[in-house]
């Protein structure tokens, strides 16, 4: 293919903008008389919430005071609705927003959020999915914690036993990260001259944002535009709603420009995380080093929210052979609510996980049966027309081999078998 | 003691929403005043370079400078839904719906040209640097910055549409077509673990992305030097430590993630192998390029003090106590 | 309320400022100079790096009262006569740039250690710029463009 542009390397044509500072992130904006708020968000686990705002109020320079009563419809989330602008009587993480305070500086708001009362009833809460999957636990939303349930099964998983010289049976456990993009949230938000409802923030996908804004406040769309600044990094972390509800109700209600930024504390607390995975694996070959069978059981803490839960254990699922033809799989993939921070998009999505599992089963096979680490990979790999264990058949463009063979042949030394 | 190791890890990842779900991207062409040409999509730029790399796959297709070239992507009032900026899908899907527009705008401009210059038929018309010209007689010429005049009240606009295909797997056999494409990659790592403090130190990286095609080569590394990056503090040391769902380490001060002194020079290999179904074969690797890290130093760790580490992250004070249980 | 005097990127400013505000503040709020970005608060990632009387400093830690007298220089100030500072130029050519957010405190940092330190090796680089994170670019290329902007300033006598 004869290409002049593709495959060269363009400079950026945001760099000029970035390296003069001249970038517009949601903090950078300021407009004549805007207003300010400051979001209240719950210091309980699992607990019923009374709130009291009278005191705050009060305070000079407060100008209204937001909580679940001033939305017309309180419900969001990317794919169950299950997320709620402000708590309504039930908090179910420590973050949960409460209530949004607007003032006239940033100063009054965290004055009036300290004379906001809240009430908390503590309710027993769950932070171990597989406790939470139990009958007897408490339950964060309706009447089971289980948010998700993805099963794979190919082949006959007793023939694929049968067939094995060697099994290895292991149980892996990652933890709960953060995206840490630079940029805390934050935006400003204001009723243009044509009455069209703007939402200046730094997000992933725009159309979204506009969608849940819209259902928020029981607009229609084209009521609603939003602006999408520059973007301090996203990783994920910037896929479900944070504060574009909250100033959006706010600047609709007041008709004032209403612009909030996020500290990096609350940063941590008010968006996804990475869902921890608990991943029990057996993985059996043969005597020469085939796979004949790999049983994966998934189970992944979604904390208070589903997010993109389904999606991302479902994505561990599909992803947890590896890229590895397996004649005989099974696969129980599991999301489950907790009251830990809520879980959801982070970069490789639930595929970021399970090869901590599968790459390390390899090595301890090849080591069982003294092949090196390479030689095991290389029986084993996708290969052009090789059938994945969902039945799809990896038609084209499957250079799995060239990339372990070139990292083979540039890394300076042999890969060879395991010294340990 | 330090004693060094080496260890590989190698991934997969499937592309896109997934699953059977409508996922779809739109873009608009238009041919603006002065001759520009205006694309307008909802792809989000949040760093990855995706304004560069979908300017580049639209100038290809109209063999225009990319600089010629006005890239929209921040007001929902002005642009089309092109699905969420995730799933490493911008590149595939809305660069699929970038070309498709590009192409159907190249015959509304080789139209508009028949009509302007009085010919018969578009055939031999050739479109180059932002003009048109009958390749065997090239003084019928036109601009897009004429043409852009002569529709000015009327501008010359198409829309592209693409709508990755897959299967929606069975609900109890899994049975389906989950993603499409997928990328590789493999990574390998060597390791320096000093068995007295528990510290892992990365002295050795190569790591080899398929990409498909690499629209833009010096973007593609970008990525995955930071996917490393990300990678190595999450097998090594970034921890949030929840402890009933309190977080203990909220701010940078106690969350530590990677800063240039933990990472090194990685040898970044591009792979190419074109997909049919990628605009110019390229496949998206924004979050491939995080996967394969972290298993490569699990495995190095082991060749190096022969402990499996089965939880992440390896902090010192988790290696060390596997050591001494091993001992 | 107090008066300070202060110089930022070449002009000189009488302030007057809350004394609880940091320069941080001072230099986004009251002179819109958001080039200079706030990450964490606490001094830890180096987004608001300014050069401070020829020194780096963490400008979300230098209350703007301890700046009086000083002269400050911001990323706003780096470009001279419309023309970009051979580092500004180095980061966009070698791809040392994604999000952005951390790019300006990023430069500043580098500038500061190219002043004190004119060919640093890679190692120095590194250290150099370890108090300012980035979570995009695992900062190889923003070692290249350093190397590249060594270059380029001794090339032009910068």
């Amino acid at each position: 293919m004869n290409l002049n542009i593709v495959g060269k390397d363009i400079l950026r044509v945001d760099g000029l903008s970035k390296v003069t500072g001249k970038a517009l992130y949601p903090q950078d904006l300021y407009i004549d008389d805007m207003i300010y708020g400051k979001t209240l968000r719950s210091d309980k686990s699992h607990a019923y919430i009374e709130v009291d705002i009278k005191e705050a109020e009060k305070i000079k320079g407060i100008i209204k005071i937001f909580t679940y009563k001033d939305v017309p419809i309180n419900h969001y989330g990317v794919v169950f609705k299950d997320h709620e602008v402000f708590c309504r009587e039930k908090v179910r993480q420590i973050g949960d927003p409460i209530a949004f305070v607007v003032g006239e500086n940033e100063r009054v708001c965290k004055e009036a959020l300290k004379k906001i009362k809240v009430y908390y009833e503590e309710i027993e809460g769950v932070f171990n999915p597989i406790d939470a999957m139990r009958e007897d636990s408490p339950k964060i939303h309706g009447d089971t914690n289980i948010v998700y349930h993805y099963k794979l099964k190919k082949g006959n998983i007793e023939e694929g036993y049968s067939n094995s010289y060697v099994v290895v049976e292991n149980t892996y456990k990652t933890h709960m990260v953060d995206h840490a993009f630079l940029q805390p949230e934050a935006g400003l938000a204001f009723v243009d001259k044509e009455n069209i409802l703007t939402v200046m923030v730094a997000t992933q996908y725009p159309h979204y944002d506009r969608e849940e804004v819209a259902a928020a406040l029981n607009l229609s769309q084209e009521e609603v535009k939003i602006i999408n600044t520059n973007v301090g990094g996203a990783f994920g972390g910037r896929e479900d709603i944070s504060l574009q509800i909250h100033l959006a109700l706010a600047a609709y209600t007041l008709k004032k420009p209403v612009k909030a930024i996020y500290s990096r504390e609350e940063s941590f607390i008010a968006h996804s995380k990475r869902h921890p995975l608990i991943m029990k694996y057996k993985t059996g070959a043969d005597k020469n080093g085939y796979l004949q069978i790999m049983e994966a059981e998934i189970i992944g803490d979604t904390g208070a929210y589903a997010s993109w839960a389904t999606n991302v254990l479902r994505k561990s699922g599909v992803h947890a052979t590896g890229p590895y033809f397996i004649p005989n799989v099974k696969v129980d993939s599991y999301a489950v609510y907790t009251n830990n921070l809520f879980a959801g998009a982070m970069r490789g999505f639930g595929a970021t996980q399970v090869p901590v599992a599968h790459e390390q089963q390899m090595d301890i096979l090849a080591e069982k049966l003294g092949i090196d680490p390479i030689s095991i990979r290389m029986k084993n790999i996708f290969k052009k027309g090789s059938v994945s264990a969902t039945g799809q058949i990896m038609l084209e463009s499957v250079p799995i081999d060239r990339c372990i063979e070139e990292v083979v042949k540039n890394i300076g030394f042999s890969m060879s078998v395991g010294r340990g | 003691m330090k004693k060094k190791g080496v260890g590989i890890g190698i991934s997969f990842y499937g592309i896109g929403y997934g699953n059977g779900f409508p996922d779809v991207s739109k873009a608009v062409v238009r041919l603006l005043d002065g001759g520009k040409i205006g694309i307008y999509t909802g792809a989000t730029e949040v760093g990855q370079g995706s304004k560069t790399v979908l300017s580049q796959i639209g100038a290809e297709t109209l063999k225009i400078d990319s600089k010629d070239i006005l890239f929209i992507c921040e007001d929902t009032s002005l642009m089309p839904d092109s699905g969420t900026t995730a799933a490493s899908r911008q590149t595939y899907n809305t660069g699929n719906a970038i070309k498709t527009a590009c192409e159907k705008f190249r015959e509304e401009l080789l139209d508009a040209a028949q009509r302007e210059l009085g010919l018969n038929s578009v055939s031999g018309l050739t479109m180059e640097k932002g003009e048109i010209y009958l390749n065997f007689f090239p003084h019928k010429r036109i601009s897009f910055k004429e043409l852009s005049k002569t529709y000015k009240d009327n501008p010359i606009e198409v829309e592209g549409i693409f709508t990755a295909q897959t299967v929606e797997m069975d609900s109890e056999t899994g049975q389906g077509a989950p993603y499409w494409p997928y990328t590789f990659n493999a990574c390998g790592v060597e390791v320096e673990v000093d068995t007295l403090t528990g510290k892992v130190e990365i002295l050795k990286a190569v790591f080899a992305q398929d990409t498909g095609r690499a629209i833009n080569p010096k973007l593609v590394e970008g990525q995955m030097d930071g996917g490393f990056a990300m990678a190595l503090g999450y097998a090594l040391f970034e921890d949030l430590e929840i402890d009933k769902g309190r977080i203990k380490n909220n701010k940078f001060s106690k969350y530590l993630i990677p800063t240039a002194m933990d990472m090194i020079d990685v040898k970044n290999i591009i792979i190419e192998d074109p997909e049919n179904t990628a605009p110019y074969g390229a496949k998206g690797i924004g979050e491939s390029v995080t996967i394969p890290i972290t298993p490569a130093i699990l495995n190095a760790i082991y060749d190096a003090v022969g402990v499996r580490i089965t939880e992440i992250p390896v902090t010192p004070s988790r290696l060390l106590k596997v050591l001494a249980d091993k001992a | 309320m107090k008066e300070i005097k202060l110089k930022v990127n070449g002009i000189d400013y009488i302030l007057n400022i809350d004394e609880d505000i940091r320069l941080i503040d001072l230099l986004r709020d009251k002179l819109r100079l958001t080039g200079t970005k706030e990450g964490c608060g606490e001094g830890e990632c180096g987004a608001c790096t300014v050069i401070m009387d020829g020194v780096s400093v963490n400008s979300c830690l230098v209350m703007a009262f301890q700046a009086d007298g000083s002269n400050i220089l911001t990323i706003e100030g780096l470009e001279e006569e419309g023309k970009l500072h051979p580092i500004q130029k180095a980061f966009i050519e070698e791809g040392a740039i994604q999000c952005g957010y951390c790019t300006p405190g990023m430069i500043m940092s580098v500038k500061a250690l190219l002043d004190k330190q004119p060919y640093p090796s890679r190692e120095e680089i590194r250290k150099g710029i370890s108090g300012n994170l980035c979570r995009c670019t695992g900062y190889n290329k923003i070692v290249d463009a350093t190397e590249m902007a060594i270059k380029y300033i001794k090339e032009e006598g910068v």
